[in-house]
């Protein structure tokens, strides 16, 4: 669905090889080795502190990392990578806590990277915006305070924000944690047509309905390892690892 | 199923309570808060007849000269006597329409600030703040615009405070920014000059950088140059300005959350585009109470200047005491009159800046 850049002819859109991430002497992530093909939808789990928002972070260099190599659309993700910009443009991503700017509205919210970053015209910004908001249905809301509305609501807007600059990949890093149980289906909705469409995506979620129905792979980290990658299916099913096998039991069975 | 409806809301409990009981509850609630309420009210009871009997009823108020001080109470003819030296200091008075025009010039700049409709009020008001001390000096001086100059010994009076003030803040607005963005710094080369200036400015007294800036700043000029007096101590005040500033924007910038950083960076926007669109708004807006005290502050110091012969107000209000035509003792006047003309401002300027931190309040819930 989205227009894809240069490199449109190569499979794999994001290479991930013997990645290593140290904070001080704490030794996040070890030997990450990661390939996603255009169009994948991969749901990354594990425990907390087991490294996989770091790891997704390591994509649109949120994070840096001192060991290994990541390649984004071709781009090599190096120390002093100079288009830094130019791949966040490419990567959207959707936060916890939805980051929306607070003295925007939710219209200034989105038309914000299509106008200073990719200079569009306010006019044009504007129709992409609203093109957005109502695919996540609120269009009704572009001219309110993220403030004003409520936390489903909010994470739809993040969605829409980062859709707008037409992002090749999308990043969501524990996109209904933060939610009232009432509003995560809403934001699953949107991101079930998302992967629908076709957009490649990179989830850290623990919802495994959501897992089960869109994922081609789900990944187990723990300990800044990647423990187990399998199809959704044989992955529930069938885990291969007892660590895997452990961590489903807990969150299933509850 | 059973349907859930929701039921209707009531009214919280309305807490009814008399004079006679509130006075019960909160002034004699014991012997001891009962003596001292009643000691309290003699006290105020012997002393605001008296005052009002001194600043009104037999205070004068007509005349022109201190003979017409007739009457026990104040001598009003005094302050009104003086009002234009307090005002506008030893300016010419046929050209005063001009520290009158900048007065409102300032005044409409403020007015526009909120005034005007959304879409062009960030720039043009930004732009106007930043002409308005060149269009000021301009008018005040009169040199370029082919008026008659008015030299700066002229100047004075309380209109000088208020211009120095803001002359001031203006010029240390966006230094003080870049300085707390420079403490901020990952470059140990600009994190050290910006701790280094924002600690010497914070921690030396106003009143000591003052005679810096009118004997010892001199002495680095090159020889024959005379700077203009009001434009050293303009830049100390700039100076002490930016460096308390810098600390009140840094106290913003810590207020304003990590993800708000990384939001602006995943759509890809640049460093100053991030920091000029995302976080600065953020900083003003958390920082505004600040912003205002430290203003405040330095609107009370530039009374200090008298210190260095300045003629601002307080030291106008000197020179007239020691008038020889008015030598009856005319200090308590003086110095009242100087009192409400400063807490009126300040207080205005309160109401401003509540309002202020109300438009720009978009985080709650309407």
């Amino acid at each position: 669905m989205t227009a894809i850049s240069s490199n449109s002819h190569s499979e794999d859109v994001i290479v991930i090889e013997n990645l290593n991430k140290w904070y001080g002497n704490f030794h996040v992530l070890r030997d990450i080795n990661l390939r996603v093909k255009k169009g994948e939808r991969i749901v990354i789990c594990g425990p907390s502190g087991s490294g996989k928002s770091t790891m997704i972070r390591c994509i649109n260099r949120l994070e840096e990392f001192q060991e290994g190599s990541l390649v984004v659309d071709g781009v090599e993700m190096i120390e002093d990578v100079k288009n830094i910009e130019t791949i966040r443009k490419d990567v959207g991503m959707v936060f916890q806590h939805f980051n929306l700017f607070p003295h925007l509205t939710i219209l200034e919210n989105l038309t914000l990277g299509p106008i200073w970053v990719q200079k569009k015209p306010k006019a044009e910004a504007e129709a992409i915006a609203m093109k957005y908001l109502e695919r996540v249905k609120i269009p009704d809301q572009a001219n309110k305070y993220p403030g004003q509305l409520s936390g489903g609501q909010q994470q739809r807007v993040a969605i829409a924000r980062s859709l707008c600059m037409n992002p090749n990949i999308m990043l969501f890093d524990e996109p209904t944690s933060a939610l009232d149980p009432e509003m995560i289906k809403e934001v699953l909705d949107v991101m079930i047509e998302l992967a629908q469409d076709g957009m490649t995506m990179l989830c850290v979620t623990h919802e495994m309905g959501f897992a089960k129905k869109v994922a081609d792979r789900v990944i187990f980290m723990d300990g800044g390892e990647i423990v187990e990658e399998n199809e959704p299916e044989a992955f529930f099913s069938n885990p291969q690892v007892d660590r895997t096998q452990q961590f489903l039991e807990q969150i299933l069975n509850h | 199923m059973k349907e859930f409806q929701p039921s209707s809301s009531r009214s919280a409990p309305v807490k009814s309570v008399g004079l006679i009981a509130w006075l019960r509850e909160n002034l004699f609630s014991s012997i001891p808060n009962a003596v001292v309420t009643i000691a309290f009210i003699s006290t105020l009871a012997y002393y605001i007849p008296l005052l009002i009997d001194w600043a009104f009823l037999s205070a004068n108020f007509k005349g022109e000269t201190e003979a017409a001080c007739v009457n026990d109470g104040a001598c009003w003819v005094f302050v009104n006597a003086w009002s234009y030296q307090f005002f506008y200091g030893t300016y010419p008075p046929e050209e005063v329409w001009r520290i009158n025009l900048t007065i409102v010039l300032l005044i409409l700049v403020i007015i526009g600030s909120f005034a005007l409709p959304k879409s062009i009020r960030l720039k043009t008001s930004i732009a106007a703040w930043l002409l308005l001390p060149i269009v000021g000096i301009a008018l005040l001086d009169g040199r370029l615009l082919g008026l008659e100059m008015v030299s700066t010994d002229l100047w004075g009076g309380f209109t000088l405070n208020v211009f120095m003030a803001t002359a001031s803040i203006v010029v240390a607005f966006p230094f003080s920014f870049l300085w707390a963005l420079g403490r901020r710094s990952d470059m140990p080369f600009i994190r050290s000059v910006s701790v280094i200036f924002i600690e010497f400015f914070r921690g030396v007294p106003v009143l000591s950088l003052f005679f810096m800036g009118s004997v010892m700043l001199p002495l680095f000029f090159a020889e024959g140059t005379n700077v203009d007096k009001l434009i050293r101590v303009w830049l100390v005040l700039i100076f002490f300005m930016s460096g308390y500033m810098a600390e009140v924007f840094r106290g913003g910038f810590q207020a304003v959350p990590k993800g708000q950083y990384e939001a602006a960076d995943s759509i890809g926007l640049g460093y100053w585009q991030k920091i000029m669109l995302i976080i600065l708004p953020q900083v003003i807006k958390i920082s505004m109470p600040n912003i205002l005290a430290t203003f405040v502050m330095l609107f009370k110091n530039t009374t200090f200047l008298l210190i260095i012969g300045i003629p601002e107000v307080v030291q106008t209000l000197q020179t007239a005491l020691s008038n020889s035509y008015w030598l009856g003792g005319h200090a308590l006047e003086g110095y009242l009159f100087v009192f409400l003309v400063f807490w009126g401002s300040c207080f205005g300027m309160s109401l401003l800046a509540s309002r202020i931190e109300r438009t720009m309040n978009t985080d709650k819930r309407d």
